[in-house]
């Protein structure tokens, strides 16, 4: 009987599928994965630590380097917990405007989560299609506040610039063609027998083990539990939203794609409910020209797209926030990735970490 | 009887050389040389063409412009300067890999794939080597190309290009049997493995795509699989193992790989339209026109391929080919079989 | 809507684990705990009818200069309902147990902590930097570190070509 020996495959930090620069360890018995381990740190900037030096408004732009294909919800995060150490009362067109950003943010986001799984599983067509929808949500964040990645638009208090009418006008145009271009998703990649077939059973989670990894938003979801913070905690104007929250029910990576998938939908139904209910009035609140919080701290959190990015703030009374804590919902859900590829091949393995979806900017914060 | 317009000019080169020469056995061995020159420039130049057209087809696909800057608005010579860039970059021999080896895969994978093009008949009787077994040893030569991927998976000293290797086998030879298992049905019609005699026959009768279309489905799949294309690309799957047994390799060396993937791309489509579709066969115009016509409209169906599917697994890869492909390969042979026999004793 | 856990609740936990202290002033009052009974705390807390904190939210560390502080923020599922522990630890060595025995899913987080705080968790399956390289000296969110601009040191290639 011949020995035989694992082997260990480095994937990463220079590989074309980690999304930015992840190593996996790949503990491999011939094509199968014994074991998969993250290694992070590589895009480490050291955020909280540099948040501590900073004043609280001067520490919304770091926000935005976190998860950086969904800034706003970054920003709307720290700026929430920041007023609710401080006491701020956000005008109601302010929250509007930022749930429509966030909103169209999460769809800007699932896109790319969209296009990178199709490309990982090797159909490059996908990804064009979704980026090219993309584009026009970045058109219309360009439109709002002049940038198109790191956006510093949610501030505390409200937000940098008032909504203009043809933003209005090409949000509506946006939300028109929405059907549209998941239905030529649909047509390309769900529709098509491979793709489903890659998915499909693949890297199977159970709500318990989800939970036993600390995995949320559509990770858990995927697996059957309805864990949206929307829901849940139902902060800013949402609970005045009607929209559903998808789940799966077996917790494969067919379900991680079908649960963003329909979310795309429901973010637009989030949307066109807060376009037509636009309340007039401020958009940014009277926040003092120097922001002493009192002394405190607050945990707060919000549903990012990737799932709960909580924030922890002790305030010293001072200008500068005392400590930072984030926690980023994608370094949490990384700790799935051994359970999901343990027992797949090589190639699931690519799938089961493009379905996690996760950032390095955020992972590695 | 024979008169396509490559025959004509052939005979004209013949009486040149006749001409300058006279020594028969002299001018017969410049006009193989002649062939061979004409099947490497075909070769050569269908590489620069088709990587045009997979950009300007991928791009078509992917909602994109393709190539636009470089000679003009359509970007006419950008293969010209893709070229340059191959063979002004630095040719990278990684640490540790066993040199003889690593340097000869590239050459020996575009051997195989060159070779094969003496079997095809380009147009009446424009065939190098109309031999009684084409069929048989084109296929023989075609599958020598999985030693070059081995030898380079292996001689690069690196992981992935050694799982692309192991790969690369387990892929060729799993689909090595379905496709020769199809291809029996074609020759049975046929009676012969002589290239010729399979255009004929099919002049003769209809186009075996009519007469053999489980045939043709598999082939179809089977080629896609032997040329290393999506959705059957898992020997140089970028987003698994980078590029697989050529991660390691650079400039020129990658060039060849490259080269003998697009010689590879052209000599499948030959192979269909030669097998399948009629050859050179066809009303009004000339057979080396009806020729080309048929293998571009076949290139750009694997490219269509390409562009549109996604990768499939290893495992769904060989399960498919060994529980679907070959039975159905089988059955197609019976079902040809009694087909023939049904037609021999009715008519 | 979540509220936090009400005062006779915390009455009650107090009442089982005599270690446990609160502030009963404040509105949200942290459960302060000591290091060796937090790992009963916490799986009561998870595993008992009537808590039932199945979800670790958060789980960090606050250097206040002249202790660390753990902070946990815990969450139940079905009553929607917050509990933050804390534990105080020395500045000199601190060492808190590990809660993965609890909660797996702190393992990363955990890590994380130990690379950046410098606190040791006993009982840990994989105790290693997670974000800084694993040659890294210090602990940068401790707010005694101060960065020191690493040596240069020049990288010569030995028998290279």
């Amino acid at each position: 009987m011949p020995k035989t020996e694992t082997f260990i495959l480095n994937m990463g930090p220079q590989h074309p599928s980690t999304h930015g620069v992840l190593q996996v360890q790949l503990e491999l018995d011939g094509e199968n994965i014994v074991h998969a381990k993250p290694i992070m740190g590589y895009l480490h900037r050291g955020i909280e630590k540099l948040l501590e030096s900073r004043t609280y408004v001067q520490g919304v732009p770091y926000t935005d380097r976190l998860d950086y294909v969904s800034s706003m919800n970054n920003n709307f995060g720290f700026c929430r917990v920041v007023e609710e150490l401080a006491g701020i009362e956000v005008p109601r067109r302010a929250e509007y405007i930022r749930v429509i950003m966030a909103e169209f943010n999460r769809i800007a986001s699932h896109l790319i989560f969209i296009g990178t799984l199709a490309i990982d599983l090797g159909a490059s067509t996908g990804m064009l299609y979704t980026f090219r929808d993309r584009e026009d949500i970045l058109d219309l964040f360009n439109l709002v506040c002049g940038a198109r990645m790191t956006f510093h638009y949610i501030r505390i208090g409200g937000v940098a610039a008032d909504v203009q009418p043809e933003f209005v006008a090409q949000a509506y145009a946006f939300l028109d063609k929405v059907p549209h271009f998941m239905e030529e998703y649909n047509q390309i990649l769900s529709g098509n027998e491979i793709f489903t077939r890659r998915l499909k059973g693949v890297s199977q989670l159970s709500v318990e083990e989800s939970l036993a990894y600390n995995m949320t938003g559509p990770n858990i979801r995927a697996a059957g539990l309805p864990y949206d913070l929307r829901k849940v905690d139902g902060y800013s104007v949402y609970p005045e939203f009607s929209f559903a929250v998808p789940v799966g029910k077996k917790g494969d990576n067919w379900d991680r794609y079908q649960v963003r998938f329909r979310e795309i939908f429901e973010s637009a139904k989030i949307i066109r409910q807060a376009l037509d209910g636009l309340p007039e009035g401020e958009f940014m609140a009277k926040i003092p020209k120097v922001l002493r919080p009192p002394k405190g701290e607050v945990y707060s959190r919000t549903e990012s797209t990737r799932g709960e990015l909580g924030f922890y703030i002790v305030s010293d009374g001072s200008t500068k926030p005392y400590r930072v804590h984030i926690r980023r919902p994608s370094f949490v859900n990384m700790q799935g990735l051994d359970a999901m590829c343990r027992g797949m091949l090589i190639g699931d393995s690519v799938a089961a970490f493009s379905s996690i979806d996760p950032l390095m900017g955020e992972v590695d914060c | 009887m024979h008169n396509g317009i490559l025959l004509t000019a052939a005979g004209w080169i013949r009486d040149i050389l006749t001409f300058l020469f006279g020594n028969e056995l002299l001018v017969n061995i410049l006009m193989t040389l002649v062939g061979i020159g004409a099947i490497i420039s075909v070769i050569l130049t269908s590489a620069i063409v088709f990587t045009y057209a997979e950009r300007k087809v991928c791009a078509f696909m992917q909602v994109r412009i393709g190539p636009n800057r470089v000679g003009g608005r359509f970007g006419l010579l950008q293969p010209v300067a893709d070229m340059l860039k191959l063979m002004s970059k630095e040719d990278i021999i990684p640490n540790g890999c066993d040199r003889v080896v690593w340097s000869l895969s590239p050459m020996l994978l575009f051997v195989p794939s060159a070779l094969i093009y003496s079997f095809f008949p380009f147009d009446d009787g424009a065939i190098l080597a109309d031999v009684n077994v084409g069929l048989f040893l084109l296929l023989a030569i075609s599958s020598q190309a999985v030693l070059p991927f081995l030898m380079g998976g292996y001689a690069s000293n690196s992981k992935y290009a050694m799982i692309g290797g192991m790969r690369t086998v387990a892929q060729m030879l799993s689909y090595e049997a379905p496709m020769a298992f199809s291809l029996i049905g074609v020759v049975m019609l046929t009676g012969s493995m002589k290239m010729s005699a399979i255009v004929e026959a099919q002049a003769t009768h209809t186009w075996f795509v009519l007469l053999q279309p489980i045939a043709f489905v598999i082939y179809l799949i089977t080629a896609t699989a032997e040329t290393n294309r999506t959705p059957f690309d898992l020997v140089e799957d970028e987003s698994e193992i980078v590029a697989g047994p050529f991660t390691e390799y650079s400039g020129m060396r990658w060039a060849l790989f490259f080269l003998a993937e697009y010689a590879n791309l052209l000599s499948i489509s030959i192979l269909t339209t030669t097998l399948f579709l009629g050859g050179w066969h066809g009303p009004v115009l000339p057979g080396a026109v009806w020729f080309w016509l048929k293998v571009l409209v076949m290139i750009f169906v694997f490219m269509w391929f390409r562009w549109t599917f996604p990768r499939t697994r290893i495992d769904q890869m060989l399960s498919f080919s060994w529980k679907v492909l070959l039975p159905l390969a089988l059955v197609n042979m019976l079902l040809t079989g009694v087909g023939i026999y049904l037609y021999q004793s009715l008519c | 809507m979540t509220d936090y856990m009400s005062k006779t609740r915390l009455a009650e936990l107090q009442k089982e684990f005599p270690a446990v202290h609160y502030d009963p002033e404040a509105a949200q009052p942290a459960v302060y705990v000591p290091a060796d009974s937090l790992l009963a705390l916490l799986k009561f807390l998870r595993e008992d009818e009537s808590c039932r904190f199945t979800r670790l939210a958060d789980l960090t560390a606050v250097d206040y200069k002249d202790c660390f502080e753990m902070v946990y923020h815990l969450f139940a599922l079905e009553d929607m309902t917050w509990i933050v522990v804390k534990v105080k630890l020395e500045h000199g060595q601190p060492v808190v147990p590990s809660i993965t025995p609890v909660f797996p899913g702190a393992e990363f987080e955990e890590r994380e902590v130990y690379d950046l705080m410098g606190i040791d968790f006993t009982g840990h399956p994989d105790l290693r930097r997670i974000l800084l390289a694993d040659d890294f000296i210090g602990h940068p969110l401790r707010k005694d570190y101060v960065q020191e601009l690493p040596p240069v040191v020049p990288r010569i290639r030995k028998g290279g070509r």
